[in-house]
């Protein structure tokens, strides 16, 4: 009888030891296996990013030069410069120069109490709609030219969620973010229903939120203009 | 000594056939390890105890691994996380027949 106990004892544990071991070395397998995919899809993140980047860096040079030799060419006689003015004013009005003067600075950022386990963890976090109500906030008072972390809001702009993330203009952005309006009024903003509720946010969630009136400078928009089915009519 | 024996010859033998599990069912594999462990100390306490018996522990064995790989399947159906039960149970019991075999053992 106690024979048999132990031959039983021992049957049992080598099937728990086979178990076990075969456990063991699947996760392992499995975390292996994960990897090297995961570290090919970073840096596949990483050089399109840059690949942007750069691409981003040689649109803008580009441009530089079209408005410089088309600067030349409208020197030359005066129906040329009334053309080049206009194509200057156009510019402007599109957004694919880079401008600068006097407007205000809004930083919008994250509560630093969030916590992901919270079921509202998301009202101590900026969103899109927060971004897109503090935008429109910044043209109702009178903002010319507006960017987002460096990102010019033209015709074209979306301002998006893609998971946790903001997404202006197609580019990801990492907060803070920071809203630069020139020719906003800081009175009119101020007094705008956004502007207050973010006051009031600031004290409940904890949710940050700057503003300051100086020389602000919004850079060119760097993407492609790309208005293919929309004619003059 | 011959159950200690045993363990090291099936992780030789787990380690020499290189048995691969689908990823979907590795869970199930850690939960049927749980179980067996469950029931290899449960038995060897009965055994220090004088109370084996092996029809008992075999069938323990066999449907403990089995209730538990059930339940989490039911839970997987029910998108209720029925594993943590499982796990929790089970962990106790194995802390629980641990202590008695120390007893045994040791003393206090």
């Amino acid at each position: 009888m106690r024979r048999r106990s132990t031959l039983v004892l021992t049957a049992a544990s080598a099937v728990l030891g086979f178990l076990l071991v075969t456990a063991v070395s699947s996760v392992g397998h499995a975390r292996r296996a994960d990897a090297p995919r995961r570290a090919e899809l970073i840096a596949l993140i990483d050089e399109r990013r840059d690949l942007v980047a750069e691409q981003d860096g040689a649109v803008s040079a580009l441009r530089d030069e079209v408005d410089a030799a088309r600067r030349d060419a409208s020197a030359r006689n005066q129906r040329d410069r009334a053309e080049g003015e206009r194509m200057a004013d156009l510019a402007l009005q599109a957004g694919t120069v880079a401008l600068r003067g006097r407007g205000l600075e809004v930083e919008l950022s994250d509560s630093p109490r969030s916590s992901s386990a919270d079921p509202d963890a998301g009202a101590f976090r900026i969103h899109d709609t927060d971004l897109q109500l503090v935008v429109n906030a910044l043209f109702a008072a009178g903002a010319e030219a507006v960017a987002v972390n460096g990102s010019r809001l033209v015709a074209t702009t979306p301002i998006r969620n893609a998971g946790d993330t903001i997404v202006v203009n197609f580019r990801p952005l990492s907060p803070p973010y920071r809203v630069s309006a020139i020719g906003a009024d800081r009175r009119a903003f101020e007094q705008s229903e956004i502007a207050r509720r973010f006051r009031r946010w600031t004290g409940l969630f904890g949710l940050g939120f700057k503003l300051s009136q100086r020389e602000v400078e919004v850079p060119a928009y760097s993407g492609r203009v790309a208005i293919v089915s929309a004619r003059p009519r | 000594m011959l159950p200690l024996i045993g363990l090291v010859v099936g992780a030789v033998l787990a380690v020499l056939l290189q048995p691969t599990v689908p990823q979907d069912l590795s869970r199930y594999v850690a939960l049927a390890v749980v179980a067996a462990l469950d029931a290899t100390l449960g038995g060897v306490r009965s055994a220090l105890e004088h109370t084996f018996n092996d029809r008992i522990f075999v069938i323990s064995f066999v449907s403990n691994a089995a209730l538990a790989i059930g339940l989490v399947w039911l839970g997987d159906r029910l998108a209720a996380d029925l594993s943590t039960a499982v796990v929790v149970v089970l962990g106790i019991r194995i802390f629980q027949n641990a202590a008695a075999i120390r007893r045994r053992l040791v003393g206090g």
